[in-house]
């Protein structure tokens, strides 16, 4: 108590002072920005890394004297342990706490449960790495995605595919979480009007082990597949990887940003040549890298996922918003925000408008070559293109 | 409810009250935030009822409870989500059901009703199992409703979540089905069917013998627990608004759990204080982490304080109080208890015991029980007829409590049959045996340890078919056990009495179905000499009283000689002497069985 008490007297102390030293000037405005995402539970792979970029943006943009040079950012973080109804509770906190701007968890339960929370209050909210691209409809117009949704994705899988004269296409999808079975639905649907033909749809659940069967069937079909797609991850994907290339079938395999993981370049000759997408790749001289030597400086470790940069990419989308509103007025940031075209963040560029409050962003695609990474290029769908939610 | 006792009502009132009394401060007090958190507790104290209601009465862990939650929680979902916002999230479902929405209270009881009925369903099989298999089984049970619910993707959305569902559940409503939910716990638990699973719980094949239908008992609870945890699932729907299947899954079960845990398995004070005990501590330490984070560190840096004070506390729990805060405890017992031992116990009463009619007997004729190649009983025969008492005697392992086991049902028999007053009684359980007044007591104590003394009594009372309002039923009780001489006793916790105290309250327990007939077996066995005459005495008196026929088994010969009209001699599962007891001690035979050939030349009598 003592010990809490001295911290927060001196808290008082140390505020009284500053708003001293500003008397003269304007009182200068603050945007108080509300995180409340999974940093213990199932969601702490995703939020933790995404609390760290964001708060390295906010380092970034304060220590420039704040948006526009004059709004400085405050952050307010509260730990949702990944429970829905904690989300919610959490949510309402941070609406108290008097945020003007709230991101949320990755995940669309509590993403959903939060929002509408913020959407009641008129305080914009967004979930900086969630990528079902339903989100932000299933809140309204306070919510806005930021991550690369799913049908994005897919969308520029599928085009690549084709671009490599893929005719028949088999697709390996998981009922058993929207990204393992909405992502290869996706693709197969782009695939097939780009002129494609999927040739099969294969069902896994997820943990089972043992592709055998799956691997069989492939093996079985006639035409045979000139590309397998899937978005399954550790530890579905190595499992049936593995599995397929002892078959003997060497049809090129493509995977989404579930893959993006040490392991799948720790798989020796089966993940040769493996495409998946993901979210940008740190080529010389681009923002990524600078970002990833900024990540290093700040936290003394490399960068090992790409959800800190989409954390980081949220905090610049935010400040683009108030700086285009000039205000930290919720309705005005919304309606800025709706309008964000061309915002350069650390992954390439996002444009919200006229996307329903799910941006329109790069995607890069990444070659597995002798365990190393390799760029294959960055893309950006024709929104035409992109499937409905 | 007629048969339930006062404490009850007491006990509801001590839980509901002061959550009630808080509820309301908070709702008229509180920020929407502090009011959110209480809510979710109050919701979920339901569904800590529901595990409460099946898993703290049968003893079984239940793993499924949170599969009929979301059952529920999607069926009045896919109820009450606007027609409009069905069409965007939910396309693929049925034009019926796309094209109406209805109100909250109309699809609570719609889901309530199914998934009260789905849990009867899958309650006959889970019922018979019994003990960890069945724990098991609800296991299985959580995983395979979870993969239908994400397989029915036309109504579910799959693994995705449902979205648009109404968020009506506010403190008030929430309240309401808190108390509604603890008085049904509290109601059930003391109700004759809830004392009846209790005390399956302590010793299934005693509660058995006392004419409990164990499976029958945990089918009941586990429909009525399937009904309260649709409930709690109705509730959680209507207070989260979005949820898909994975918020009904592992992650919800264990956190129930550990508030059983915390509180106390077995009793429904404990089920409601481990709610209030692990949400008060999440949100203290909630708290403590975000004052750290935010007056100390300045940057968030420190996660998971709530998990590991919720670690630690189920840890020092396991460590110090393992059976939970409340332990085999309500919290009106506890009172009582202290207020007990200021006042004095209660007088007994008399009553009026039911007439045995002298006529028929209950007979074994030609019986053979095989374990594999052993013929533990091999074609014996003895008949038994009220008012009398026989002795059953014989070598160790010459198969006189497996006789006793044929008789009472306990074990089926190879060959041969079993009658009462003439009618085959052979293929009967255990149970309806002893509901035709047949009695019996184990050779190893078999009490319900955790209940009281007079809840041992009074579970075989209410499991025989006797209808009493509940004080008759204390007094009754009461009465029995002053017969006995342990009526001093009624309060303590049966496992906790002296020995040959336990061996009076299992004979106090089997005369609470007015037996006719009563099997005791080994009724002395470690009872020294003045603890064994006054056995003795008790049992004479039982035959004059009450008439009723007494088959003993012991190795007390002193004893059998001295209280038997007529002793039966079992050897290698046959009968090899009947009679007086003085022309069976004298048999060659008998002596010969007990002595062995070479030592019976010599030697006339066993023992005298």
């Amino acid at each position: 108590m003592t010990l809490r008490h001295v911290l927060k007297t001196t808290a008082i102390s140390a505020a009284l002072v500053s708003a001293g030293l500003m008397a003269g000037a304007v009182k200068a405005e603050t945007l108080v920005i509300g995180y409340g995402g999974g940093q213990t539970g199932y969601l702490a792979p995703y939020d933790q890394p995404s609390l760290k970029g964001v708060q390295l943006a906010i380092d970034e943009i304060n220590a420039a004297g704040g948006i526009g040079g004059n709004i400085p950012i405050e952050l307010i973080v509260k730990d949702t342990r990944s429970d829905t109804a904690q989300a919610a509770v959490v949510a309402q906190e941070l609406v108290d706490d008097g945020v003007d701007v709230m991101i949320v968890s990755c995940d669309v339960d509590p993403a959903v449960a939060a929002g509408v929370v913020a959407q009641a209050a008129e305080i914009p909210s967004v979930s900086s790495c969630a990528s079902t691209p339903t989100l932000p409809a299933a809140v309204g117009p306070y919510m806005f995605s930021n991550y690369t949704a799913d049908n994005l994705q897919a969308t520029v899988l599928a085009g690549y595919a084709r671009d490599q004269g893929y005719e028949n296409a088999y697709v390996l999808l998981s009922r058993d979480t929207p990204y393992t079975e909405k992502l290869p639905e996706y693709f197969a649907e782009v695939f097939a009007n780009l002129g494609g033909n999927v040739v099969a749809v294969g069902e896994y659940t997820m943990g089972q082990q043992d592709f055998s069967a799956e691997v069989t069937n492939i093996k079985g079909l006639d035409p045979q597949p000139d590309v397998i797609m899937t978005s399954a991850y550790e530890p579905d994907f190595p499992a049936f990887i593995k599995q397929l290339r002892a078959a003997g079938i060497e049809t090129p395999v493509l995977g989404s940003d579930g893959i993006d993981s040490p392991t799948t370049f720790s798989l020796g000759d089966v993940s040769e040549g493996v495409v998946f997408s993901n979210a940008g790749f740190p080529s010389p001289g681009s923002a990524l890298e600078a970002y990833e030597v900024a990540y290093e400086a700040k936290y003394g470790e490399p960068n090992d996922t790409i959800f800190s940069a989409t954390g980081y990419d949220v905090i610049y989308v935010i400040a683009a918003a108030v700086e285009a509103a000039g205000s930290t007025d919720g309705p005005a940031i919304r309606d800025a925000w709706d309008n964000l075209e061309n915002v350069e963040v650390a992954t390439g560029t996002m444009t919200y408008k006229d996307q329903n409050r799910v941006p329109v962003r790069v995607v890069a695609l990444n070659r597995v070559v002798n365990g190393e990474r390799e760029h294959v290029g960055d893309f950006t769908p024709d929104p035409s293109m992109i499937p409905a939610p | 409810m007629r048969f339930v006792p006062p404490g009850t009502m007491m006990g509801s009132l001590l839980l509901a009250v002061p959550i009630a009394i808080f509820a309301l401060i908070a709702w008229q007090t509180f920020g929407a935030a502090l009011q959110g958190t209480v809510t979710h507790y109050l919701v979920i104290t339901v569904a800590v009822l529901a595990f409460s209601i099946f898993t703290g009465n049968s003893g079984i862990l239940s793993f499924g409870h949170a599969a009929f939650m979301g059952l529920a929680a999607h069926i009045t979902g896919i109820l009450t989500i606007p027609v409009a916002q069905k069409a965007v999230f939910l396309p693929d479902l049925p034009a019926w059901l796309a094209g109406f929405d209805m109100g909250f209270v109309g699809a609570a009881v719609i889901a309530i009703v199914i998934v009260t009925a789905v849990a009867f369903l899958i309650g006959v099989p889970i019922a018979r199992l019994g003990g960890p298999s069945a724990a098991i089984a609800t296991l299985g049970l959580l995983i395979i409703v979870y993969g239908v619910i994400v397989g029915a993707r036309d109504f579910t959305r799959g693994s995705q979540a449902l979205i648009g569902v109404p968020k009506m559940v506010d403190i008030p409503i929430a309240l309401v089905f808190a108390v509604l939910a603890i008085v049904i716990a509290r109601y059930f638990r003391d109700s004759l069917p809830g004392l009846e699973l209790r005390a399956a719980r302590e010793d299934e094949p005693a509660a058995r013998a006392i004419g409990v239908n164990a499976p029958g008992r945990r089918l009941l609870a586990w429909t009525v627990s399937g009904a309260v945890a649709a409930l709690a699932g109705v509730l959680l729907a209507h207070y989260l608004g979005v949820y898909s299947p994975k918020e009904f899954y592992f992650q919800i079960t264990f956190a129930i759990l550990v508030m059983l845990i915390v509180g106390g398995m077995t009793s429904v004070s404990g089920a409601v204080v481990g709610a209030i005990a692990v949400t008060v501590m999440i949100e203290l330490l909630r708290n403590a982490e975000d004052r750290l984070n935010a007056d100390y560190f300045g940057e968030p840096t420190v996660f998971g304080l709530t998990d590991i004070g919720l670690s630690l506390a189920i840890l020092a729990i396991l460590f110090w109080r393992r059976e939970g805060l409340f332990g085999f405890w309500e919290i009106d017992e506890l009172i009582a208890t202290w207020r007990k031992k200021l006042s004095g116990s209660p007088a007994a009463s008399t009553f009026q015991v039911r007439p045995i009619d002298g006529a028929g007997a209950l007979a074994v004729d030609n019986v053979v029980k095989a374990f594999g190649g052993l013929r533990a009983v091999d074609g014996a025969s003895l008949a038994l007829r009220p008012g009398e008492i026989v002795g059953l005697i014989g070598p160790n392992g010459s198969g006189k409590t497996t006789l006793l086991g044929t008789i009472s049902g306990a074990l089926e028999l190879t060959d041969g049959k079993v009658t009462l007053d003439g009618d085959d009684i052979t293929e009967l359980p255990a149970h309806r045996i002893a509901r035709l007044r047949v009695g019996r007591t184990f050779q190893n104590i078999r009490l319900f340890t955790h209940l009281s003394v007079l809840d041992n009594v009074k579970v075989a009372l209410a499991a025989s078919g006797t209808r009493l309002p509940p004080l008759d039923m204390t007094t009754r009780s009461n009465a029995l056990l002053a017969e006995l001489g342990i009526g001093d006793y009624t309060d303590r916790r049966a496992g906790t009495l002296a020995y040959g105290l336990q061996r009076r309250l299992e004979i106090a327990r089997a005369l609470a179905l007015e037996p006719r007939y009563l099997l005791l077996d080994e009724p002395a066995a470690g009872m020294n000499e003045t603890e064994s005459d006054e056995l003795l005495r008790i049992l004479g008196r039982l035959r004059t009283s009450r008439g009723l026929g007494l088959l003993v088994v012991d190795h007390d010969l002193r004893l059998i000689m001295r209280l038997c009209d007529r002793v039966v001699v079992l050897n290698k599962g046959q009968v090899i002497a009947e009679g007086a007891p003085g022309e069976v001690q004298a048999n060659p035979d008998v002596i010969e069985a007990y002595l062995g050939k070479r030592r019976a030349a010599t030697r006339t009598a066993p023992a005298s």
